[in-house]
């Protein structure tokens, strides 16, 4: 061990070169220890506020009460929230899109933007909640914080926004005032506000549901498919008579996303609803849901659903429809509807897709249920943190958006760029629509916020296609709104911890028994028994949880 | 222990602490300069974290950190091994491992001895380097390819097809998993395990095979009598390191490779306790789970050791 080795070098230069060595190693160590500490993954930007006094149309024509923007302060906070899919391609800081910068400009803050890795902002977001440095703001989904909001506050991990609200978010306020049903959504039981709200508008609360390839239809000479019985006759026209291999498929996230779209038929949901007398129910405890797998089951075996249905992602979706393995699916309306009817014309003019009715058992009933969300999207909402230092200056900041200046801009962008007006409505440029190299949805990405706190303008519009027009009228004619469970209610601490358990188990449970009872690996005979089994998980204490909260709700 | 030599004696025995360390450091103090960060490393990055094993028996709520939370004894273990899915994780994990020591732990060693049979200097540098390129690309990659070439147009399926066999989507079939999984990770990794076997086949003594010659042995003896008694040290040493991670299936390419469907037999310990504390926000749980893990690693790693001292008298320590 302890042979003298210093033979040939200078003592000096040893040290020298001992001490380097570990600075360097300990720097790697330092550098190299990056399993889940991307927090504070952000690129600050330099997107300095150039003031040139150019664009101030809104100042001086509001109240004394009101923030003048922009806001005449030295303060800025960081702000966190998921970025938009279609933004990654051009930048991945929101900072440096051109929304972003016009943000900036008329707010007169530069907010720093962290953006969590794409498609993992719930694992970091709960990562985020455990350590102790939490950014200013968090743009993200409060309704699944366990506990909700109301224990978010408790915890000290954000602030209840009342008195905030009051002194300096009159535009919130204003809008609040005048919303009563929207102003108990976005409260907590005990009336507390949490968030600044993404608000849609009438038509924005409608955006996903059953659409079929119309081409096909007219070519067999078959209308838009009403019944039960009509979507069974159609989708087997399309697998025996267009080679379709997958005439229905769906995204599968955690389950097939029908929307309740064949499950609504038979009186049921795939999951929580409320029944006609205000009752929570769960739908797979139900006689009737049986029917939906008996049916299903039968589909399946026909053919007549993927059968790669477990593993179809966004891509998968795009390829089926693309490429005329699949004429029918429950999507959305401008990333599906949309975005397919752009692409599939360009391969082949024919290609049409045209939204069908929820389905119903006999023709002339009302669907029962389907795709209806609420005004307040909780999933895009904006709290302060415990840890934001400049109170005012956030809350102004995201009291811009409310105003009618920042409602403008989160919608359309900028004036003269991406939207014109054209007799007193707002009307997007052909930059935005009519690109050569980008789909719309890309471009909207950059030029305004798609998803946000902010309230969503009434003349907006993203359809491209007077078949997306017709999609939401069709799609809004059920009778969701009764019988959705608000994703808003919220159950109390212990309840939470509770039904976070229960639901685990029971969720993968389901997952696996829906799939089995599908593909025929288990028989249908067993459903009393899958029954009993979701009963002996606790899903009744779940039920009545959950009854106690929206009761708890409705009073509010 | 003839202490008092000891102490005064320039160089300390190996294997025994020096009496004097203040006066060993003097001496040493480059080999100690070159320690220290090593040491770091381990106690920053690997004992000090071991603390947040505590919210395994805790009520862990993130706001009141480690130190603040409520505890709650053992029910998150009674809760995992009381759960609907103990079992089935349990047996998923062993299983896969299994399949893994028994199938692709020979599989480079196996490489490495055909390649040491190679005399074309040529061919065994490019088979080398072929079978060493997929250990370079990144998992998500490759499993990418891996759902490309399963699916039901995928190569595998052209070819089951071009003879007259049925296609199906490989990756939704419970009883294709763990093939489909272990049989992709000897591709990823045999190349790179060859490495290291080549390494100690540079190693044993020319002489060696020739005694062997003279004795009368062909290829096929000097193999079995000279070449496979010089890589088994190595070779033992790297099963006990492997055995070691028999409960640790690499999470990453089950998550990337699973779905509902084949959870049966595809889903571990280690992806179980991803879906539960990370997904639905249950740390304390989920690090129950892990903790338990940990534990029967830990017990395998010692039992293995101690197996193999006895029968052979190598072994990490």
């Amino acid at each position: 061990m302890a042979k003298k080795r210093n033979g040939k070098m200078h003592k000096g230069l040893q040290l020298t070169l001992g001490i380097t060595m570990v600075l360097s190693l300990l720097l790697t160590a330092c550098t190299s220890n990056g399993g889940s500490g991307n927090k504070d993954k952000t690129e600050p930007t330099q997107s300095a506020v150039s003031n040139t006094g150019g664009n101030d149309e809104s100042k001086g024509n509001e109240g004394a009460n009101k923030p003048v923007y922009p806001l005449n302060t030295k303060d800025t906070f960081s702000y966190w929230a998921p970025i938009n899919g279609n933004l990654i391609t051009f930048t991945t800081n929101l900072a440096e899109a051109p929304i972003g910068k016009a943000i900036a400009e008329a707010t007169g803050v530069k907010v720093t933007y962290i953006h969590p890795t794409d498609g993992q902002a719930e694992e970091q977001f709960n990562l985020l909640l455990a350590s102790s440095k939490l950014p200013d703001v968090l743009e993200y989904d409060w309704s699944i914080y366990p506990g909700g909001p109301e224990k978010a506050i408790a915890d000290g991990v954000i602030v209840p926004l009342n008195d905030l609200i009051d002194q300096y978010a009159p535009n919130l306020k204003k809008m609040l005032e005048a919303n009563p049903d929207l102003d108990k959504m976005v409260k907590t039981d005990s009336g507390q506000y949490y968030a600044f709200p993404m608000v849609r508008n009438s038509e924005g609360v409608v955006f996903r549901g059953p659409m079929l390839r119309k081409d096909w239809l007219d070519e067999l000479g078959l209308q838009l498919p009403v019944t039960i019985d009509d979507w069974h006759k159609v989708l087997t026209a399309f697998k025996e008579k267009k080679g379709a291999a997958a005439p229905l498929t769906a995204l599968y996230a955690n389950k097939m996303n029908l929307q309740d779209a064949f499950f609504g038929a038979y009186k049921t949901s795939h999951g929580f609803y409320i029944d006609d007398q205000g009752k929570v129910k769960y739908g797979p405890l139900d006689p009737q849901y049986k029917d939906v797998l008996t049916l299903f089951r039968q589909w399946y075996s026909e053919g007549l659903i993927d059968k790669d249905f477990p593993i179809v992602e966004r891509n998968t979706l795009d390829k089926r429809f693309l490429n005329g393995e699949s004429g029918a699916t429950v999507y959305l309306l401008g990333g599906g509807m949309g975005k397919w009817l752009e692409s599939g014309k360009a391969q082949n003019p024919d290609f049409n897709l045209a939204a069908a009715p929820y389905p119903v058992l006999k023709a002339g009933e009302k669907p029962f249920t389907g795709q209806r969300d609420f005004k307040y999207n909780p999933k895009a909402s904006a709290a302060v943190t415990t840890s934001a230092k400049d109170l005012e200056t956030i809350v102004k900041w995201l009291d811009f958006a409310f105003s009618e200046q920042g409602t403008m801009m989160y919608n359309f962008g900028v004036e003269g760029e991406s939207y014109t007006m054209d007799n007193g409505v707002p009307k997007f440029t052909d930059m935005i629509v009519k690109n050569e190299k980008y789909t719309s949805q890309q471009m909207l990405a950059q030029f305004t916020v798609p998803n946000g706190p902010f309230p969503m303008h009434e003349q907006k519009t993203t359809n491209t296609f007077p078949q997306q027009d017709e999609a939401v009228k069709v799609w809004a004619e059920t009778d969701a709104e009764k019988h959705i469970l608000p994703a808003f209610i919220t159950p109390t601490v212990d309840e939470s911890k509770k039904v976070a358990q229960t639901m685990t188990a029971i969720n993968t449970y389901l997952e696996e028994m829906f799939i089995k009872f599908l593909m025929g690996n288990e028989s249908l005979d067993k459903f009393d028994s899958f029954v009993k089994q979701l009963e002996d998980m606790g899903i009744r204490d779940v039920i009545d949880i959950y009854q106690g909260a929206l009761e708890r709700y409705n009073k509010r | 222990m003839a202490q008092l030599k000891l102490g005064r004696s320039k160089v300390a025995h190996a294997g025994r602490l020096p009496l004097n360390i203040a006066k060993d450091i003097v001496k040493n103090k480059y080999l100690y300069i070159m320690l220290t960060p090593v040491l770091a490393y381990f106690i920053i990055f690997q004992y000090f974290p071991m603390y947040g094993a505590i919210i395994a028996f805790k009520d862990f709520n993130p706001r009141l950190g480690i130190g603040g939370s409520a505890w709650a004894g053992l029910e998150h273990f009674r809760d995992f091994f009381g759960g609907m899915y103990f079992w089935r994780v349990f047996k998923n994990t062993l299983m896969i491992s299994l399949y893994d020591l028994v199938f692709g732990f020979p599989a480079p060693l196996i490489l490495a001895l055909l390649l040491n049979e190679v005399k074309n200097a040529l061919f065994k540098r490019s088979v080398q380097t072929i079978t060493y390129l997929p250990h370079f690309i990144s998992l998500v990659i490759i499993c990418g390819m891996i759902k490309d070439f399963t699916s039901s147009d995928g190569v595998i399926n052209d070819i089951i097809a071009f003879f007259g066999g049925e296609r199906i989507t490989m990756l939704l079939e419970p009883s294709f998993f763990r093939t489909i999984f272990v049989s992709s990770n000897i591709w990823q990794h045999v190349g790179w395990g060859t490495i290291i076997y080549l390494a100690a086949l540079s190693a044993i003594d020319p002489e060696q095979y020739e005694a062997c010659k003279i004795d009368g042995g062909g290829r096929w003896k000097q193999m079995l009598n000279v070449t496979l008694p010089g890589l088994l040290p190595v070779f033992v040493i790297l099963l006990i390191l492997d055995i070691g991670r028999i409960m640790s299936v690499g999470f990453e390419k089950v998550i990337l490779l699973y779905n509902p469907t084949t959870y049966v037999t595809a889903d571990v310990i280690s992806s179980y306790v991803y879906r539960i504390g990370l997904q639905d926000f249950q740390f304390s749980f989920s690090s129950a789970v892990g903790l338990f893990n940990s534990v029967i690693n830990f017990a395998l790693v010692i039992g293995s050791n101690w197996i193999s001292r006895k029968l052979n008298n190598t072994g990490l320590w």
